[in-house]
């Protein structure tokens, strides 16, 4: 009997040392899963950034990778060492002059990424800062073009705040954006979910 | 024997211990993303004096909160930015039109939790009552959402 229960004991401790050890290991083989499957793309993303200069026919080339590409009038998007975040992650934005936070966390509510947007960094695990610019139609081109558009412009990218790492990088450039800086927000908000683990 | 049973059974207790902290680990709960009727409401000031259309939106489009003047009181804040742009004399010429482009996107948070619960932006190209268009736009989405949730 004593033995019997020696025996037990013997191997909860083991199944215990199992639990404890074992989630290190899983993660970071997750982590190499990924980057494995994904390393394809980031090389052809890097090869698109290297050759990010616009075609003579105004377009940029689009990467082809199992991300979904963007449109001709977007940006590239970059991921650092293929990170991904968790769903439901805490993330904080920064403010970006013009008031584009605000259309950055519309754009998340929008696209339903799985997010949760807090408005104290300290509570936060990731940060979303960037700039944004946004260029008015002129008569020039209401005149000749017959468009009352903008173009904007918006770079972000997001950083995991306890190790302070860049793990995503996005840019979009949209010539006679319908919805302004609403368009803007939303293409970032949309491709922020490609990383997002759901 | 009853020490040996005492060590098996805190063993026991370890592992569950292990177990659901290890599953508690795994992923993030979603937020709770709901702003209750009647509930306390701060605007924060938004640039050109957007909250104040804010407020009168809100009133007209009979939102369920109640707007406070005083953010500790609040449960909730707005805060946003928005922006005006007159019609240039090359929009009235060329294209034949006077109305503003309004743009405006609103958060509400969640003071307490300091958690985003609710966003919106709107973009309107030729708004005819210029930033009282935008504003009930936001008005009329949050009430929206406050209802149908």
């Amino acid at each position: 009997m004593p033995r019997r229960l020696s025996l037990i004991s013997q191997a909860l401790v083991a199944l215990i040392l199992c639990l404890v050890i074992y989630p290190l290991p899983a993660r970071s083989a997750t982590s190499q899963e990924n980057n494995s499957n994904q390393s394809q793309n980031k090389e052809d993303q890097s090869q698109a950034a290297d050759t990010g200069k616009p075609a003579p026919g105004g377009q940029a080339k689009v990467p082809v990778s199992s991300i979904k590409s963007a449109p001709t009038d977007e940006g590239q998007l970059a991921t650092v060492n293929n990170a991904k975040i968790p769903s439901y992650a805490k993330v904080y934005v920064a403010p970006i002059p013009g008031g584009f936070e605000n259309y950055i966390i519309a754009g998340l509510r929008n696209k339903k990424v799985p997010l949760t947007v807090v408005i104290d960094r300290s509570k936060a695990e990731y940060e979303i800062s960037g700039v944004s610019d946004s260029e008015k139609a002129g008569w020039a081109k209401m005149l000749f073009i017959g468009s009352q558009n903008s173009n904007e412009q918006a770079s972000i990218k997001i950083s995991d705040l306890k190790t302070g790492a860049v793990i995503f990088g996005y840019s979009v450039h949209k010539t006679n954006s319908v919805r302004g800086r609403q368009s803007a927000g939303e293409a970032c908000a949309k491709h922020i979910k490609q990383i997002v683990l759901e | 024997m009853s020490f040996k049973k005492n060590v098996v059974s805190i063993l026991v207790l370890l592992v569950v211990a292990a177990v659901s902290t290890a599953l508690a680990g795994e992923k993030n709960a979603p937020p709770s993303q709901k702003i209750p009727k009647g509930a306390k409401v701060f605007l924060a000031p938004i640039e050109g004096g957007y909250d104040t259309y804010l407020k009168d939106a809100i009133a007209k489009k009979k939102v369920p909160v109640e707007i406070v003047a005083n953010r500790d009181q609040a449960d909730y804040e707005i805060t946003g930015t928005s922006e005006s742009q007159k019609a240039s004399t090359a929009k009235k010429v060329i294209l034949g039109n006077w109305h503003s482009r309004e743009e405006a996107s609103i958060t509400v948070s969640n003071i307490k939790s300091s958690e985003v619960v609710w966003a919106y932006s709107v973009h309107e190209e030729a708004s005819t009552h210029g930033k009282k268009s935008s504003a009930e736009a936001c008005a009329k989405h949050l009430k929206e959402a406050i209802e149908n949730q």
